[in-house]
């Protein structure tokens, strides 16, 4: 996206106004739910009552309050930040060295493995749901942290293996070779050069992994049942049984769960972007 | 990895020949499972729905071409459009679920803002039937998984020679015509990979959108395949018939599946 040449920016922009109108009309609805929730959240519950859609007219944070500790959402969130980073450091750190065998060692087998690695790409995981839960039972991993940052992780690396793999092939292997003049081992040839370039590609995989972590939502369904281990993307749901009627704290709830991943995104806004590509021309 | 997606697999084949309550020890039944589920009328509906779910494909592979081409051509107010356009696949699912109840309720935003406007005469009770659930449905999912089409085809035309597109434009060619002749026939692999990847969406993740929205209700009217397997397995404990509904879509999405394979490993070869 980058690459285009400057001058056409200089370029007439005519004949196409209904469609950049609907293309902004489409923008506007993506941040709605965002507006709604906010507006609702610092309603009370009255305002909610007399009217569905409004603007506060007391800026009051009880709806917050009522969700951060009546319905354990401060919790949940401490829940979800466990999980999230557990899984992201996990399976990014064995993806990348996994790119790193895959592309540059020779190895017997390598590309079989690689192989068998990608095919569960195309294999959702939620139609294995029975067996992964009956296995979790027994290993007694049922309704712990373990149980999801372990399948987060397995779920997310054929992607990242995939995406690390490609990265690492498109470093020359002069490099390598120069590493390895130098008296550098594979680990430090790794550590040294391959590494600092990576930042980039591990970027990438951060904000994928983050995302996917933080939103899902069957896999911690099943596993989770305990208050003192359930997620956000569970535990907000349980506000919408227990809160009936309090939409404002429901909101709330709701505001808390998206904001970490919206400011996540606009940090690494440009890394989800590099990575898709990554993952459709090369 | 191996540990937990491969045997999964493997006790998902197994046991779908089996009844089994997931305690107990499983029972050998043959065939029956199949022969069972050819016959459910539930299973039906749910693959129906998918199938309905699966008419999210024609419009991801067009609309988000369009307006992908437009970010690419820089029209006014790019940069903003091509930040916000992925801002629906950010949030959670489960946060986009609750504020479609939420909104669509009976005494809900949607029908206060109709009513307000003068508009009663579309009132109505939105959940309260598939006819009317499922196509909101199917709009909440296009509306969530547009803008990562978008960014799929804006890279693959990121990586297009930019003096084909120039060539044309010195012809007098409209930008329309551009997009059609020079841009599309050039993004074979992407619209590629659109289509799968809508089409496995499709099959295999309506879960919680299901779940959310309408509990596969009223009655299994908005039931779909992974939310019938979901309801077997942990609310009926028939965890081997639901491991037969489970290896029925695997084979579905399997032929899906291969295909997508098939793009990725090429790729690998050049």
């Amino acid at each position: 996206m980058a690459g285009t040449p400057p001058l056409r920016r200089q370029r007439r922009r005519r004949g196409s106004w209904p469609l950049v109108a609907a293309i902004a009309l489409f923008c506007v609805s993506a941040i709605l739910p965002l507006l709604f929730m906010a507006a609702t959240a610092f309603r009370t519950q009255a305002d909610w009552a007399d009217a569905k859609i409004g603007l506060p007219t007391t800026a009051s944070l009880g709806a917050f309050e009522r969700a951060w500790t009546g319905a354990n959402i401060g919790l949940y969130f401490r829940n979800s930040l466990i999980v999230t980073s557990a899984t992201v450091a996990l399976s990014v750190v064995s993806a990348t060295l996994a790119g790193y065998a895959f592309s540059k060692l020779r190895w017997r087998l390598s590309g079989a493995v690689y192989l068998f690695v990608l095919v569960w790409i195309a294999i959702p995981p939620l139609l294995l749901m029975v067996p992964i839960y009956v296995q979790m039972v027994q290993l007694g991993l049922l309704d712990t942290y373990g149980s999801v940052i372990l399948l987060y992780s397995a779920l997310n690396l054929p992607f990242n293996v995939y995406l690390m793999t490609a990265f690492f092939r498109s470093v020359p292997d002069e490099l390598i070779e120069a590493a390895r003049m130098d008296g550098a081992g594979i680990h430090r040839t790794f550590q040294l050069v391959l590494l600092p370039l990576a930042k980039p590609a591990i970027a990438t995989l951060v904000i994928f992994n983050v995302l996917w972590s933080w939103n899902e939502f069957l896999f911690a369904l099943l596993m989770l049942q305990s208050d003192s281990v359930k997620t956000l993307t569970v535990g907000v749901l349980q506000l919408q049984g227990r809160f009936t009627s309090d939409y404002p704290a429901l909101m709330a709830g709701l505001l808390i769960t998206s904001l970490p991943v919206i400011a996540a995104y606009l940090v690494f806004q440009r890394h989800l972007v590099r990575g898709i590509v990554a993952g459709a021309v090369k | 990895m191996g540990a937990f997606v491969a045997y999964p697999f493997a006790s998902v084949l197994y046991h779908a020949f089996t009844r089994w309550d997931g305690i107990a020890p499983s029972e050998w039944v043959g065939v029956s499972n199949f022969r069972l589920l050819w016959d459910d009328p539930i299973f039906r509906t749910a693959l129906k729905n998918n199938a309905i779910f699966a008419l999210s494909v024609p419009i991801q592979l067009v609309l988000p071409l369009i307006v992908a081409f437009a970010i690419h051509r820089r029209v006014a107010g790019w940069r903003l459009f091509r930040a916000t356009v992925f801002l629906p696949a950010v949030y959670a699912t489960v946060v986009i679920g609750i504020l479609t109840a939420t909104v669509l309720q009976l005494d809900g935003p949607l029908n206060e803002a109709l009513g307000g406007v003068g508009l009663d005469g579309l009132q109505r009770e939105w959940l309260g039937s598939a006819s009317t659930s499922i196509p909101l449905i199917l709009l909440i999912v296009v509306w969530t998984n547009f803008g990562y089409n978008v960014l799929l085809y804006l890279a693959g035309m990121s990586a297009l020679d930019p003096s084909l597109e120039e060539a044309a434009r010195i012809d007098g060619a409209g930008w329309m015509r551009i997009l059609v002749s020079i841009v599309t026939p050039n993004l074979r692999r992407v619209l590629e990979i659109v289509l799968v990847v809508n089409t496995i969406t499709a099959f295999a993740f309506m879960f919680t959108y299901v779940y959310t929205i309408t509990n596969g209700g009223p009655g299994t009217d908005t039931y779909v395949s992974e939310f019938y397997i979901y309801q077997q397995a942990f609310t009926n404990q028939n965890m081997g018939y639901a491991a037969a509904i489970g290896v029925t879509l695997v084979l579905i999405v399997l032929a899906i599946g291969l295909f997508q394979i098939r793009i990725l490993t090429r790729k690998e070869a050049r």
